[in-house]
């Protein structure tokens, strides 16, 4: 089984970021560039939120005044899940679904390292499980007392 | 083998749908209450499109004046990808990966009979993966002794 840091050596340690001040079309503009569905939110050095698509789709309804000069503050997710390079893409998959998030930044030792989106997931399970089940179908079949039904 | 038949089952077979001159705020709000990511767009019954968190993040920006009281056919995909109930879930993760969607309408014999999300598909793989392996397991334990 995969673990997080093998994802992210192979799809590569960006992070994209935006500062709690800079405006929701700026996020957007960024998520637009980088073909991608969230931003994590800095204060500083530390991580204070993420801001998502799905942010933006629901919470233009709830903010008052809206619109996309407001900072990204006012419309970012809180809290941040987040995981250990050393966990499995199938703890990812777990979060992603229980929470309902589609991204989840990595931390080691208090330092965002990364983000597993569940695209990521997608592609490992198409090239990694059929792998995994086929090996172990493999073996079992080889074994000249013993085969699948 | 899980078929989209099998998640439709498991999931529901519920679609939303909004006119394609339904205002944006009202896409947003129908996908609010129905917690969902995506609508399919009609026009006079027909699929004309799908709306989704996508378009709009992607869209609102590169409008000059945008407003939510814009129509949907303004932000909408007008090309509809789909999936039909004998499919694999399988597949439908492969298509989902190459054309960077997350939603597929379930078409049979051009009906509309459901929606699948990328969420569907990785919870019901989440599932499958633990018993298709722990079986497999079992097994080899059981002959191994």
């Amino acid at each position: 089984m995969a673990n997080v840091q093998d994802i992210l050596n192979s799809k590569g340690q960006n992070v994209y970021a935006v500062s709690l001040d800079d405006s929701i079309e700026s996020a957007l503009k960024l998520m637009a560039e980088k073909g991608i569905g969230a931003v994590v939110v800095m204060n500083g050095k530390t991580i204070s939120g993420i801001f998502s698509e799905r942010d933006f789709a629901r919470k233009t309804l709830t903010i008052d005044g809206f619109n996309l000069n407001l900072p990204v503050q006012n419309v970012m997710s809180t809290p941040v899940f987040f995981v250990h390079p050393d966990q499995t893409m199938e703890d990812c998959m777990a979060l992603m679904t229980d929470k309902r998030i589609r991204h989840i930044p990595v931390m080691e030792e208090g330092k965002l390292t990364g983000v597993i989106s569940i695209r990521d997931v997608i592609k490992w399970l198409i090239a990694d499980r059929s792998f995994e089940i086929q090996e172990l179908e493999r073996f079992v079949s080889s074994k000249p007392h013993v085969g699948l039904v | 083998m899980t078929l989209v038949r099998d998640l439709l089952a498991q999931k529901g077979n519920a679609i939303w749908t909004i006119s394609c001159q339904a205002s944006i705020k009202d896409a947003l709000r129908l996908m609010a209450e129905k917690k969902i990511g995506a609508l399919v767009v009609t026009d006079v019954g027909y699929v004309v499109g799908v709306f989704s968190e996508r378009d709009y993040a992607r869209k609102a920006i590169s409008f000059h004046d945008f407003s939510v009281e814009m129509t949907v056919d303004q932000l909408m995909t007008r090309r509809v990808l789909y999936c039909i109930p004998e499919e694999s879930v399988d597949e439908c993760m492969a298509i989902m990966t190459q054309r960077n969607i997350r939603h597929l309408p379930v078409m049979d014999e051009g009906i509309l009979v459901g929606m699948i999300s990328i969420g569907d598909v990785v919870k019901t793989t989440l599932s499958e993966m633990d018993n298709r392996i722990k079986d497999l397991e079992d097994y080899l334990w059981v002959h191994m002794i």
